[in-house]
């Protein structure tokens, strides 16, 4: 089989074979109606609760609709939220916080990932129950296993700094209750809890590299540090790419934060996901617009990153 | 006497399976670590889960309760007013959105796969396509759909949201209609059966594995929603296990003035419990299902 860890159908050929099927569709035959009796359930549920918040997600990005205030559903404002961002301290504060979440994140989750994945990859048995295993913590309600990291964290009676004491430490910090650590925390309970799935994603592209190229190279005497870095890491490179894109997403740490810290202490995991929450369902009159509109806008980052993510180590362009 | 006749050649032998065997033991030992890592925080949850009150205070924190006791499954269930609920909603919104989900996309896969009909592949690419949108501001525009709809702080309303998501089921639905060969069905017809009796006696028994796979998909995510439930639901009485959780935790006072458990159990043990109660249903359809979860996941996921 060729080697191919990439995702089937990319964005841009499916958008190109849309746009060719516009033109064919004309001339097609209405064929069997009952085919339109088949789809018509799905497609209404479809268009009305995801396909309509998808459209009106957007349009609400440029009102300023506050829940509230009566009526105020299609105040039209232009690019008023936009500039109202840019003066917005506690959004470029979430976005910092945000930046530095993802950075300590993406990278341990795609190295753990990758290093699990080579290891669970080259056992001569028992390959089945680590890939059920490492999957474990994923398929877990996010709610279950973060608040469980709460209690592991807890100062008094949790587990880590019971065993930290245990081990001599007099004083074992207050995990989630200090600001210092209170990011790093999260961080590492979110990684625990995402890396099984691009666990499996690198060991598909593992499984996908053709032996021969492994048997060739070591006939040419390479080693296995070598076998390595010229074989494996560049014929992951479309792994890479996809676990970028798909992880993401890990930036809003809206979820995470909600049940971990509600943002505190002192501010310091207000995460951008964390404050557009904030600011839509919890504060003053309930901002939907202003949070559509900051929710827009890092949707555009995330776009961007995807796209040039693709372009880079797919060398497709996206 | 035996090693007397044993030629050198057949020592070498041995002793090189010896450093084999030591390399193998050696490989699975950074995984046994990692499976740790991943183990030991489950473990303290399942076992804080059976501690009692004073194992728990104890010097010394232990991984295996040393007095398993049931208290705090007692304590929770019995004196919780809430968690059964939750429990019990998030079974009705699971159940129901498996089951819409696993028939509007297989009458849809079926239809996008065999049924020849004028905008056909031009709807199936279309929804595809939304896969790749972004979903910017959807909560906002959900959460007011659903209170204009009147459907906030409704079971309904969380089963119709979660069963609107369809474009991902009904491209794995398709591509296991796909997979059926097209002579059974075809001589199904000549013999006179009508398109739905193909579609439901014919065509999905043989793509029952993508259906499978969409129902597990559906079921896990929809158990574990936390996001959509919190924005939507603030009443405890619709409310899913899974936002529950966080609300239920139990106040320390309990733990002194409640009849017949005071002094018995903690909070933190209680806790455990309920996070045990929220995960067992999911964990336990991994562990019946897991095949099709990888042949699915990777499959699955890499198709998109």
């Amino acid at each position: 089989m060729e080697h191919r860890a990439s995702p089937g159908p990319s964005a841009s050929s499916t958008l190109r074979a849309f746009l060719a099927e516009m033109r064919g569709v004309r001339r097609e035959s209405w064929g069997n109606p009952l085919g339109y009796l088949f789809i018509a359930p799905a497609l209404i549920l479809y268009l009305v609760f995801n396909f309509w918040v998808l459209i009106r997600g957007f349009l609400m990005a440029f009102t300023n609709y506050r829940f509230l205030v009566p009526n105020s559903n299609w105040s039209w404002n232009g690019l008023r939220n936009y500039e109202l961002m840019l003066r917005d301290r506690f959004f470029a504060a979430s976005l910092i916080i945000s930046a530095k979440y993802i950075v300590m994140v993406l990278p341990s989750i795609i190295i753990l990932a990758l290093v699990v994945a080579l290891m669970i990859h080259q056992v001569p048995r028992g390959a089945g129950f680590f890939r059920w295993l490492v999957y474990l913590p994923v398929i877990l309600p996010i709610s279950v296993s973060m608040l469980m990291w709460q209690q592991l964290y807890n100062s008094k009676y949790g587990y880590i700094d019971s065993l930290l004491r245990d081990l001599g430490v007099a004083n074992p910090p207050d995990w989630l209750g200090d600001a210092h650590y209170a990011l790093a925390s999260i961080a590492l309970a979110s990684v625990w809890r995402s890396f099984g799935f691009p666990t499996l994603l690198f060991l598909v592209g593992l499984y996908n590299i053709s032996k021969d190229l492994y048997e060739a190279a070591s006939i040419d005497g390479a080693s296995g540090i070598q076998q390595l870095w010229h074989i494996t890491l560049p014929l992951l490179r479309p792994t890479f790419a996809l676990v970028l894109v798909l992880q993401i997403g890990l930036l809003y740490g809206t979820q995470e934060v909600l049940l971990l810290t509600n943002g505190g202490p002192a501010d310091a995991t207000k995460t951008v996901g964390f404050y557009i929450y904030s600011v839509a369902f919890s504060e003053g009159d309930l901002r939907l617009g202003y949070a559509a509109a900051m929710s827009l806008v890092v949707g555009l980052f995330m776009s961007i990153f995807t796209a040039l993510t693709l372009r880079v180590l797919r060398g497709e362009p996206a | 006497m035996m090693a007397d006749t044993l030629t050198s050649v057949q020592l070498a032998g041995r002793a090189h399976a010896r450093r084999h065997w030591i390399q193998i033991a050696l490989s699975y030992i950074p995984l046994i670590v990692v499976s740790l890592l991943i183990l030991v925080p489950l473990i303290w949850m399942v076992s804080t889960s059976f501690k009692g009150r004073q194992e728990f205070y104890s010097a010394t924190a232990s991984l295996i309760p040393l007095h398993p006791t049931l208290i705090n499954y007692r304590y929770v269930l019995t004196q919780l007013g809430y968690l059964p609920i939750y429990l019990r909603n998030s079974f009705i919104v699971t159940v129901s959105t498996v089951v819409l989900v696993s028939l509007l996309s297989a009458l849809a896969g079926y239809a996008f796969a065999r049924l020849r009909f004028r905008g056909r592949d031009l709807i199936f690419l279309a929804l595809v396509l939304s896969i790749f949108i972004p979903n910017v501001g959807g909560l906002m525009s959900l959460y007011e759909l659903m209170s204009f709809l009147g459907l906030r702080n409704s079971l309904i309303g969380l089963i119709l949201y979660f069963s609107s998501a369809l474009p991902v089921p009904i491209f794995i639905m398709r591509q296991g209609f796909l997979s059926v060969p097209r002579e059974l069905e075809e001589s199904a017809l000549v013999d006179g059966a009508g398109w739905l009796r193909v579609f439901w006696s014919v065509a999905l028994p043989i793509a029952f594995n993508a259906l499978v796979l969409v129902m597990i998909l559906t079921f896990v995510g929809v158990w574990g929603d936390f996001l959509v439930t919190f924005i939507l639901v603030d009443q405890d009485l619709n409310m899913t296990i899974s936002v529950g959780a966080q609300k239920v935790l139990v106040m320390p006072y309990a733990t002194t003035i409640t009849p017949g458990f005071a002094g018995l159990f903690t909070t933190e043990a209680a806790n455990a419990a309920v996070l045990l109660l929220a995960s067992a249903p999911v964990v336990l359809v991994y562990l019946v299902l897991q095949r099709w979860f990888m042949r699915g996941l990777t499959e699955g996921a890499l198709k998109f």
